[in-house]
């Protein structure tokens, strides 16, 4: 009972840490993921005897990635990753496979290691974290075809990592090293962690068709997180490919049979979800360096992050032209090969490979603070630098006349509050009716001025007038929602009355979004 | 007194487009109809109720941005009438334009390095010469 309590304890701990960083994180520009792991750095240093948690392999790979893992497949558009397979396969199998060879070489000239001790930490780190990764993409609000290319890589490569590590580590151990093994292995892992977690998805998928019952699917959906991990394990399959493909086919099949109402509960599960297993896994992964014993292996570690950036370098900048070999166009654009190429983080499943690591593997020290110091200069470095190269290189610029727009927007609902403000000093008394009466008419002049220009602004883009519409209606809608749930709680309205009004208004509401998708599509661009 | 039909349906050249049969409304002196038709077609492989909730609000967006011309026209001193259909365009308007014995369509079309819109301006200016070609109306095409 006592132990139960200091572990609750220990949570509500970190869970606190981490809803006041995210909260402080808001002011800064600071990435959330670089300001937890900065914050359990600093509690590291200071000792901080309340979060002393040993970061196990296990705990990493079986209880904080699973989810992460499953909400990121969960979210991605299985149409969109099939468009740009090629060139995710291409960097997530062979690309994987050069970088750990290169990153080896590298590191066995600049630091001495025996080479098969480097293709060890060649495999470990090869592949970039789909948890890192996938937070990286989706803050920066990059182009959707970049991101999918960005998390499906990152999602994909683990598989071929992870396969490459074991086969490496074997090698290191015992001296034999079996090529033609090392294939097979490779596949039947892949492929049956694949097949494992496509089952138990399109198992779900079904189930999830069937029963209309939103919080079974909800626990449905958890349990396919853990379950997929776990029975691939089980039966020596990645576990982490088998939550992927469970999370893509109960994230598009199954999603296409469930309700508006019970799609909006899952997404939020799912938010909620990913942001606590993010939030103490980065602090963790923060709470876990020791600055001091970094210090020491300073040299390898700066071998480590020169080699691993040149041979993501190699393989991003090399092998992109394979994913478009035979057909005219270039599927990875330059701009978006520098993303790919620093935004290439490192993260938790380095850190697990790193951490189980048999302590008889030569030099098994200076792997782990080579992993470290690799992982930290991704996070810290590349991870708040890379939102400047976007910047630079345009790839997150909103056209000017969506930034006009927000800012006439803006100053036409900031006159409005000052109208207001300035409406309620004159009926206290503390302005004249002609000092009433003369800022009245300025601001009603500007008002209109603004409108003025809004309009023209619309004449212009008139699709930036059928977003706003959207938009307003969304909320609209959003209002009505809240406006029945507080009926309910009054007892103005039976359950049912409620459960059916509701509904309604979710279906409307992913009616909005269908609709908002197909006009960026132009489908309602048929004529004006 | 004849009757301008202006067909719109918030795409890039709408504004422009309106403000075209505005001024023909008042230079014939004429009645002005902003139509809109929507197409819920996209939404067929959904299930019945995304389907009737989309066609709903396909409607409503339809009906705000008329309501939106509509008063654009009358602070132009044009009185303005407003009507939504639902279903396949190019029939919709056919019918209408016949029903209400209008005399001039005025329609838009994407500018040409528009390559998102669906229905680009061949497709537009096809639309258009059906319609001259089956009915006895006149259609301006605005871009």
């Amino acid at each position: 009972m006592e132990g139960l309590l200091v572990t609750e304890t220990l949570i509500v701990i970190m869970v606190t840490v981490a809803t006041v960083v995210a909260i402080v994180v808001r002011r800064f520009r600071l990435p959330y993921t670089v300001s937890l792991v900065l914050v359990g750095l600093f509690l590291s240093a200071q000792r901080f005897a309340a979060i002393e948690v040993e970061l196990t392999p296990e705990l990493i790979l079986a209880i904080f990635v699973p989810p992460l893992i499953f909400e990121a497949a969960f979210h991605l558009d299985l149409g969109l990753l099939r468009e740009n397979l090629t060139p995710i396969l291409v960097l997530a199998v062979p690309g994987v496979l050069a970088a750990t060879l290169l990153i080896a070489g590298l590191v066995s000239l600049g630091t001495g290691l025996s080479f098969s001790t480097a293709v060890v930490f060649g495999a470990l780190i090869a592949a970039t974290d789909p948890v890192a990764v996938v937070q990286l993409a989706r803050r920066l609000g990059v182009p959707q075809r970049l991101a999918v290319a960005i998390e499906g890589e990152s999602l994909f490569n683990d598989g071929t990592a992870i396969v490459i590590f074991q086969i490496a580590l074997t090698a290191a151990l015992t001296g034999v090293f079996r090529p033609v093994a090392g294939v097979v292995d490779f596949l039947t892992i892949s492929l049956g962690g694949l097949a494992i977690g496509g089952a138990l998805g399109w198992a779900g998928a079904q189930l999830v068709a069937r029963v209309d019952d939103r919080l079974i699917i909800t626990t449905l959906t958890t349990l396919l997180a853990y379950g997929a991990y776990l029975v691939a394990e089980q039966f020596h399959f990645s576990g982490v490919l088998a939550v992927v493909a469970a999370g893509l086919l109960s994230g598009n099949v199954g999603l296409a049979h469930a309700a508006p109402t019970t799609k909006i509960m899952l997404f939020n599960l799912w938010d909620f979800l990913a942001f606590l297993a993010n939030s103490l896994l980065f602090l963790l992964v923060g709470t876990s360096v020791d600055l001091a014993e970094l210090w020491i292996s300073v040299g390898p570690i700066a071998v480590a992050v020169i080699s691993v950036l040149l041979a993501r370098g190699a393989v991003i900048y090399g092998l992109s032209w394979l994913a478009h070999v035979g057909k005219g166009t270039p599927h990875i654009p330059l701009e978006w090969r520098h993303v790919l190429f620093w935004g290439g983080l490192r993260g938790a499943i380095s850190l697990a490979l790193a951490l189980s690591l048999p302590g008889d593997l030569p030099q098994r020290d200076t792997l782990l603070s080579m992993t470290f110091g690799v992982m930290l200069f991704t996070l810290l470095i590349q991870g708040s630098t890379i939102q400047f190269l976007l910047r630079r290189l345009g790839l997150t610029e909103r056209p000017p006349h969506r930034v006009e727009q927000e800012e006439k927007l803006a100053r036409l609902f900031t006159a409005r509050a000052g109208l207001d403000r300035l409406q309620r000093l004159h009926r206290e008394g503390l302005i004249t009716d002609e000092m009433w009466g003369g800022l009245r008419e300025d601001y009603r002049q500007a008002q209109q001025q603004l409108i003025r220009e809004i309009n023209d602004l619309f004449t212009e883009h008139p699709e930036l007038e059928r977003e706003l519409l959207l938009q307003a209606r969304r909320e609209a809608l959003q209002a009505e929602r809240g406006a029945l749930g507080d009926a309910l709680r009054r007892g103005l309205l039976a359950e049912d009355v409620y459960e059916e009004l509701s509904t309604d208004i979710d279906y409307r509401l992913e009616a909005l979004d269908v609709i908002e998708a197909n006009i960026q599509e132009g489908w309602t661009g048929k004529e004006d | 007194m004849g009757r301008v039909v202006c067909a719109t349906r918030g795409g890039e050249a709408s504004r422009r487009t309106q403000q075209r049969a505005i001024d023909l409304a008042k230079e014939r002196d004429a009645d002005l109809v902003f139509m809109c038709v929507v197409d819920p077609e996209f939404a067929e492989h959904t299930d019945e109720v995304l389907e009737q909730a989309l066609r709903d609000e396909l409607i409503r967006l339809g009906r705000s941005l008329l309501c939106i011309a509509q008063a654009r026209a009358e602070e132009q001193g044009v009185e303005a009438e407003t009507v939504v259909r639902c279903g396949p365009v190019a029939e919709n308007l056919k019918t209408y334009l016949e029903e209400s014995d209008a005399e001039l369509l005025v329609i838009g079309t994407p500018a040409k390095e528009r390559t998102t819109e669906v229905l680009g301006p061949e497709n537009v200016e096809e639309l258009a010469d059906a319609i001259e070609k089956s009915t006895d109306v006149e259609v301006i095409v605005v871009s």
